[in-house]
């Protein structure tokens, strides 16, 4: 404890105070239906420190409100406005540009691009949608990229776990089209910039004042610090040993969960009053 | 016609080489359909004397099917003329003792008969077209995942290429697609693989200097047999498209019609010297 608050002390006296917090979902509070024990009741913590607080998730498979709703009935306390999905980050930019998207997505997920015409298609939007990955529909967009529209990736993973094991994610079915049409993807989700700057823009808070808290070594942590958000690390969902170690800067902090980041988080702040 | 000789026939042609799909005839439906001119293209150059080879990525089906389909259109050609991969990933499967997950055509199966697949430790991708879909394909990213040493024979690298009217996706996007997901090498064994166009040129017997490629894929036909030094000359059939011509790097040596322009040209100009 001493030792976290003394370095604490000298790395805040060199950095920016600490307002605004970034909490991945997925592996971090839950794994699909089950809480990883002591989240509730730790984002009920770091919403007493009275740091703005923001959710970023690369969700691909279900709709926000979806997604709202399963957290709801799991018993976090979350709100709508507080929630960055990749798919909504992909209506907006859908919307931005006039696109009527091709969507390579589970029916779910379609609820996000309510109201979006996808008559006479100029675009293809892929996600991860298992009954999309089939020899025709990826010929579908396969011919629309070769005309000239453009890719849109609600993100680039590789794998992710299944009840039976790794399966494949919407990234190596991405880097098929792209592969084939000749095309470069513009991808959403994490670990881009933009992600994690519309989630700062709406706290109003410069990077370095904000943390991100998250099980995803490369996205999660790497994207955040690739900005200058500080990341801190938690060892709960696809987290692997060493995997604090596969990025450069290390994590911020390693944490063994989602509770043990916010302790750790609750200390930096006691240090930050101190100071000021 | 009136034409002068065009740069890619003043060297000599002894060996030609005929891609398959988009030059002799666009699959689709039943058959598919011969391209007009090539069936009396095919048959002139072979009476020439010019040993002729072709050379396909072509595994939908086995060999002996497809050879029995470009017969049934009204092609002369025998087994012993097509240079395909499915016998090539035999040998190598052979040669290294591996045990494959075949991602192929179920009409192809039968090129692997006597192949042991139980325990696969690596994975075949051919032209599978409904086979692609996400079940197989994670059937094949887990054998990659679990074997000590992944490796992907891939029967070419193609991207496209034209069925019933209109272009479809090859294998070499599900390639990438796997190699994407997890650390595996891929050795090729198909179009655009020098060691491909090597064999192709030793079943003609005659060097590379004197051998032309004829297809329609400006990547897999034209660069893959500039690269052993054999001319590239595309057709504006199957898959061409205008953007071909602009290439960053890879420029054809010659630009036909069809197969029954080159046939033409090379009969008319070429001088065998020997």
């Amino acid at each position: 404890m001493a030792g976290v608050q003394k370095s604490a002390r000298v790395f805040l006296s060199k950095m920016a105070a600490i307002r605004g917090v970034l909490v991945d979902l997925s592996g971090t509070l839950h794994i699909d239906n089950t809480v990883i024990p002591g989240s509730i009741e730790a984002l009920k913590r770091l919403r007493d420190t009275g740091l703005a607080l923001r959710f970023v998730t690369n969700t691909t498979k279900e709709s926000k409100s979806t997604l709202l709703n399963r957290l709801k009935s799991l018993g976090f306390y979350i709100n709508e406005h507080e929630v960055f999905t990749s798919l909504t980050a992909a209506r907006r930019l859908v919307e931005a540009n006039n696109y009527r998207p091709f969507c390579l997505l589970e029916e779910d997920a379609l609820n996000d691009f309510k109201g979006i015409s996808m008559d006479n298609p100029n675009a293809v939007v892929i996600g991860l949608s298992p009954n999309s990955f089939c020899y025709q529909t990826l010929n579908k967009a396969f011919r629309l990229l070769l005309n000239g529209c453009p890719l849109i990736a609600i993100h680039k993973a590789r794998y992710f776990i299944r009840e039976d094991g790794l399966a494949l994610g919407p990234g190596p079915f991405a880097t098929a089209l792209e592969y084939a049409a000749n095309s470069t993807a513009t991808i959403v989700g994490k670990p881009e910039h933009s992600f994690f700057e519309k989630a700062l823009a709406d706290m109003r808070i410069e990077p370095e004042n904000a943390l991100m808290i998250g099980d995803d070594a490369k996205d999660d942590i790497g994207g955040a610090q690739n900005i200058g958000i500080r990341g801190i690390l938690v060892r709960t969902g696809k987290y692997r040993t060493g995997d604090e170690d596969r990025i450069n800067p290390h994590p911020l902090h390693t944490g063994k969960n989602f509770s043990e980041a916010v302790d750790y988080i609750q200390r930096l702040c006691a240090i930050d009053q101190v100071l000021t | 016609m009136l034409q002068s000789k065009p740069g890619w026939l003043q060297k000599a042609v002894k060996g030609v080489l005929l891609d398959i799909t988009g030059v002799l005839y666009n699959s689709g439906q039943g058959l598919g359909q011969a391209i007009p001119g090539s069936i009396n293209a095919v048959e002139r150059l072979k009476s020439s004397g010019i040993p002729v080879k072709f050379c396909t990525n072509e595994t939908q089906c086995t060999r002996e099917k497809l050879v029995s389909k470009l017969n049934k259109l009204g092609f002369s050609l025998t087994l012993n003329e097509v240079h395909s991969p499915a016998p090539l990933a035999v040998a190598y499967i052979k040669e290294h003792k591996l045990r494959p997950y075949l991602l192929v055509h179920t009409e192809a199966l039968g090129d692997y008969a006597d192949v042991e697949k139980s325990e696969s430790n690596c994975v075949v991708v051919g032209d599978a077209a409904e086979e692609f879909n996400y079940e197989n394909m994670n059937r094949a990213f887990r054998v990659l995942l679990e074997s000590d040493n992944p490796i992907i024979l891939a029967l070419g690298t193609g991207r496209y290429y034209k069925d019933s009217g209109e272009l479809v996706l090859d294998n070499g996007p599900f390639i990438k697609a796997l190699e994407y997901a997890c650390d595996v090498k891929t050795v090729v064994l198909g179009k655009p693989a020098t060691s491909y166009f090597d064999g192709a040129v030793k079943k003609l017997g005659v060097p590379a200097e004197n051998v032309i490629m004829i297809g329609d894929d400006l990547i897999g036909d034209v660069g893959g047999a500039q690269s052993c030094g054999i001319r590239g000359v595309q057709v504006k059939t199957g898959k061409y498209r205008l953007q071909d011509e602009q290439h960053e790097t890879i420029k054809a040596d010659g630009r036909v019609k069809d197969l029954a322009e080159a046939a033409e040209l090379i009969l008319q100009f070429n001088t065998v010297t020997t």
